[in-house]
């Protein structure tokens, strides 16, 4: 067979598969981050409500996940509570995928401790030496003494990459840490130990836990939007492309002001 | 199990218990394994020396075992260990012929045919390599998403490096001994911001990671190695390759007496992929200069250049059948003509090949842990470009490969 006739196949293939694949009627699927999960289900069901014919998926299973779905073509949107990295985008690029991010949020990665630990202040620098294992007992950092309980997310997690990137620098987490799956987990273990202390994002933090100041700021909308709370970060949702459709109705629904008050209401910072 | 396949295995191990045992943030366990039955007919010589359709070869074999451990010491430092397991009776290992007329040329060889002097790996078990063992170091430089890569590392040339397997065939420059898949070296590799491309730059041995003992280059020669691909726009990816490399030692280390057989190589690829909707072409241009500087007879090739060409399309039925189906096809021209008439590696390969994926049993971000392949190919090598003797026992092949592939991957914390 002759180039000729290889390149004239290939472009009558190209041709025959060319019809754009439309999205697949009023069905939506989104997947990632564990973070955006509240957001992402809660203003997924209000959306539905609004729109009866329009159904829409929501799983988590971290950014990661997220991310790799959306380069596989498997979901509509990519929840990621990170930005995508260049080594990814680079791939879905490659494949054919134009990731495009979309913010839907602000968030303070806030630093829990038990309720009964009465630290008032950590800097990034303790922090670091914390969870990297250098710093062992809460009296070295002004607490009772006590050992530091370390529990930390796993490293699938786009929270557990953007604490790792701010507060340690990239620094390895000390062995014997507890690495847990979601934010809710991370959470209910402090609650549950007096030395122990975590990461996670403002929307699960609850009133069992004492949220404790970075650097004496403490995560609120006007040290996140101003991006003084050192741990800040901003929350996304992926498409391939410029989103269209139900997909662009969803994701300006989450922008409106009815979407932003869920996102106050799930405990994140508003965009605006 | 001889003593030292026993003791090959226990230092594998051991290395494979070293991420666990340092107590690393995140350890990747990962395996692949793939079954397949091979059947082969081809061109032989009968006794009146006219060739004849025989059936070469019809077995099961575990053509390929990849086992290894990927392990995070911390965000920027990971490691990576993997060993490659394979049949014996399909190892297909190329080896070094001196022909009657006293040429060098690569040519698969059967196992039987294989002298003791010649042999490349145990014919008593499975074969076992070292496919990977190297530590990535990023962020070392302001540089962004720049990684330092030290060890037995992937080359980075043409498709090799992320050459997938979506066909059963080799990638064309390791398929054509362009370039091993794998070698010791140093490379500083990366990404442009914004997903634009990657890059990389490196230095190698230059041999691979097969080649044992008697087969070694020998020589103190690196090979230099740059590499560069650009996605401008999403569905488009353009790259090129260029790695210069020797074989042998031009000289011989006592002694003045040259090594006609040295050989120096310059090697070019460039690289072209469309993507869109379930359609994904890869086409690849590859040029291999060789020059034999020490070589003076003109009977003799001194020099020569030989190209390829590969057009790789894959369409994605899923959309339309809901099952995670692809058709694949390619297209392969090799081109060693340039050899002048009297040398017996003078020859021109025409392949072509059609296969089908059933990929299954899919993760949470649908990667299958299956998939079952099937591939006809058939290779032909035209009669006036290339030397009458030179495509003996391997003249107008085709094969059918039926592959069940079986992957895994479980990250322990």
């Amino acid at each position: 067979m002759k180039v000729n006739t290889i390149i004239i196949l290939i472009v009558a293939i190209l041709s025959a598969v060319s019809v754009p694949l439309l999205a697949k009627g009023n069905q939506l699927t989104c997947s990632g981050s564990t973070t955006v999960l509240p957001v992402a289900q809660a203003t997924a069901e209000a959306f539905m409500d609004k729109n009866p014919d329009i159904n829409i998926s929501v799983r988590g299973g971290g950014s990661g996940v997220g991310v790799a779905a959306l380069q596989n073509k498997t979901v509509d949107i990519a929840n990621s509570s990170r930005s995508m990295k260049s080594k990814e985008i680079a791939a879905c690029k490659a494949k054919g995928i134009n990731p495009t991010p979309y913010a839907i949020a602000n968030d303070g990665i806030s630093i829990v401790v038990h309720k009964n630990n009465k630290v008032s202040n950590l800097t990034v620098a303790q922090i670091k030496g914390i969870y990297t294992g250098k710093i062992k007992n809460w009296k070295e950092v002004g607490g009772a003494s006590m050992p530091i309980v370390i529990i930390s997310r796993d490293v699938a997690s786009g929270t557990f990459e953007v604490f790792n990137e701010k507060a340690l620098s990239g620094s390895k987490v000390e062995g014997a840490a507890q690495l847990l799956a979601s934010n809710n987990a991370v959470v209910t273990a402090v609650t549950s130990t007096p030395g122990a202390i975590g990461y996670a994002g403002l929307g699960y933090v609850n009133e069992n836990v004492n949220v404790v100041p970075v650097n004496n700021i403490t995560p609120s909308e006007s040290t996140v939007k101003n991006g003084t709370y050192p741990l800040s970060r901003k929350l996304y949702m992926y498409t391939n492309g410029k989103a269209k459709g139900v997909v662009a109705s969803y994701l300006s629904f989450i922008q409106s002001a009815e979407g932003q008050a869920m996102v106050k209401e799930s405990g994140f910072i508003t965009l605006n | 199990m001889k003593l030292k396949s026993f003791v090959k295995l226990t230092i594998c191990a051991g290395l494979l218990a070293l991420p666990i045992a340092s107590n690393a943030l995140e350890t990747k366990l990962s395996g692949e394994f793939w079954g397949r039955w091979i059947n082969e007919t081809a061109k032989k010589k009968d006794a009146a020396g006219a060739y004849t359709d025989k059936m070469v070869k019809n077995y099961f074999s575990l053509e390929r075992g990849y086992f290894g451990l990927e392990t995070k010491f911390s965000e920027s430092t990971k490691g990576r260990f993997t060993i490659d397991i394979f049949s014996t009776d399909a190892t297909h290992e190329y080896q070094a012929y001196t022909l009657s007329d006293s040429s060098q040329v690569a040519l698969p060889v059967e196992p039987s045919s294989l002298t003791s002097s010649a042999k490349t790996g145990s014919l008593d078990g499975a074969g076992l390599k070292i496919k990977y063992a190297y530590v990535d170091f990023a962020n070392l430089t302001p540089i962004p998403d720049l990684t330092l890569t030290v060890g037995m590392q992937k080359t980075f040339f043409g498709t090799i490096y992320d050459w997938n397997y979506s066909l059963i065939g080799k990638a064309p420059t390791d398929e054509y001994k362009v370039a091993n898949s794998s070698d010791l070296g140093v490379t500083l590799n990366g990404y442009i911001p914004k997903g634009f491309g990657e890059y990389a730059f490196g230095v190698y041995n230059g041999e691979g990671y097969k080649k044992v003992g008697a087969s070694l280059k020998e020589n103190t020669s690196f090979a230099y190695l740059a590499n560069l691909r650009l996605n401008p726009i999403p569905g488009v990816t353009v790259g090129g390759s260029y790695m210069t490399n020797t074989v042998g030692r031009d000289k011989a280390l006592d002694g003045e007496a040259v090594n006609k057989a040295y050989e120096e190589q310059a090697l070019m690829d460039a690289v072209v992929r469309l993507a869109y909707g379930p359609a994904d072409v890869w086409a690849e241009y590859i040029s291999k200069d060789v020059t034999y500087p020490e070589e003076t007879s003109s009977s003799k090739t001194q020099e020569y250049t030989a190209t390829g060409i590969s057009i790789f399309p894959t369409i994605s039925l899923k959309e339309y059948v809901g099952y995670d189906i692809q058709l694949l096809g390619r297209y392969d021209t090799w081109d060693e003509s340039d050899r002048i008439d009297a040398d017996k590696a003078q020859s021109y390969l025409t392949a072509t090949t059609l296969g089908a994926n059933y990929n299954f049993l899919h993760d949470e971000t649908a990667n299958p842990a299956m998939q079952l392949q099937l591939n006809y190919t058939t290779k032909k090598y035209d009669e006036e470009k290339s030397h009458s003797d030179f495509a003996d026992g391997m003249k107008d092949v085709s094969q059918i490969n039926l592959q069940l592939k079986w992957r895994f991957a479980n990250t322990i914390n």
